[in-house]
């Protein structure tokens, strides 16, 4: 390796370590302006699905249900009801 | 393409095979029916007064929500007039408590983490009280003290194959007059945020008393799920 490449990896290695721990204010520019990031993989998958044969464009609430956050939501380790409320 | 993101794919595809063996509510009422706090479940005289007094209303707007936000969820038993725990007397908040199905992503990730509860709250704690705001007969019910709006998402990083997944949470309690003053615009985003009182959560790790920063964010109110068909008998 020569001595460039190794500055070059030298400072590749030090962007990322002062960038890695929090957000430029690129990517929180970024973050906010990429409104649509949101389930947008779910999102991606209902289209392909529907528009496949072109004869069902529509998505129900009952897709979004059968969607895999089911499975998420089911594992997930989440504040409890009664760390929050009283009843 | 990440593996997550196939396996996620792969997954909806398979559902939409699976069809009625999942248990998937049926129509908005039935969904509307798990969200909503059962009466039974109210332990103090004014609690279970005011829901019996609007239990069909809340009903309503759970269904509003849930046909109207398909992208969401709903925390099962959340919707009801809640007091927060460890605060004397018994004030009651309309209460709304949604799980989000963020995905990784980078700009997201790397944020820090009180800056995510202010993004996520900015987003959808707001709309949420805007939400709960229209439901005029409840709001104006002089035993409803304000909002509480709880926020769930996926802590970036705990999605992926092998790793247990995380939720961040968010937990805020605003008064009535606090709520109504932001919503209205008579107070800035920075007064709106001292006068409530947040608490985050690391999964099940209370992180204690969050300040926020709150701004304008229409996404909830303005996002339209490509091809969605909101459910019969309710308009979006």
């Amino acid at each position: 390796m020569t001595r460039t490449q190794i500055f070059r990896a030298a400072v590749v290695l030090g962007v990322l370590a002062v960038t890695g721990g929090c957000a430029t204010s690129e990517e929180w520019a970024e973050w906010k302006a990429h409104s649509t990031h949101f389930a947008s993989d779910q999102h991606m998958g209902f289209s392909m699905r529907n528009n496949k044969d072109g004869s069902n464009p529509k998505v129900t609430r009952r897709d979004m249900e059968s969607s895999p956050r089911e499975n998420w939501w089911g594992k997930v380790i989440t504040v409890r009801p009664d760390q929050i409320f009283e009843n | 393409m990440a593996r997550w993101v196939v396996g996620a794919l792969l997954a909806v595809a398979l559902g939409a095979g699976a069809g009625p063996a999942l248990a998937a509510p049926q129509t908005p009422a039935e969904a509307a029916g798990e969200k909503v706090i059962p009466l039974e479940r109210y332990t103090t005289p004014k609690g279970q007064a005011l829901a019996r007094v609007h239990q069909q209303r809340l009903q309503r707007y759970a269904e509003q929500v849930w046909g109207c936000l398909p992208w969401l969820d709903l925390q099962k038993q959340s919707i009801g007039f809640q007091r927060p725990k460890g605060v004397p007397g018994d004030d009651r908040y309309f209460s709304t408590w949604i799980l989000i199905p963020q995905a990784e992503n980078k700009q997201f990730s790397a944020l820090p983490q009180s800056r995510r509860m202010s993004a996520m709250f900015s987003r959808y704690g707001v709309d949420m009280m805007r939400r709960m705001a229209d439901v005029h007969d409840v709001l104006a019910d002089s035993n409803v003290h304000g909002f509480s709006v709880v926020l769930s998402w996926l802590k970036p990083g705990t999605s992926r194959p092998g790793v247990q997944p995380v939720n961040e949470s968010v937990a805020a309690f605003i008064d009535k007059a606090t709520g109504l003053d932001y919503l209205e615009r008579r107070i800035p985003h920075a007064e709106f945020a001292r006068r409530i009182r947040v608490m985050g959560f690391d999964g099940q790790t209370d992180l204690g008393p969050q300040t926020l920063d709150i701004w304008d964010d229409d996404f909830a109110a303005t996002f339209k799920l490509p091809n969605y068909e909101p459910p019969a008998g309710i308009s979006c």
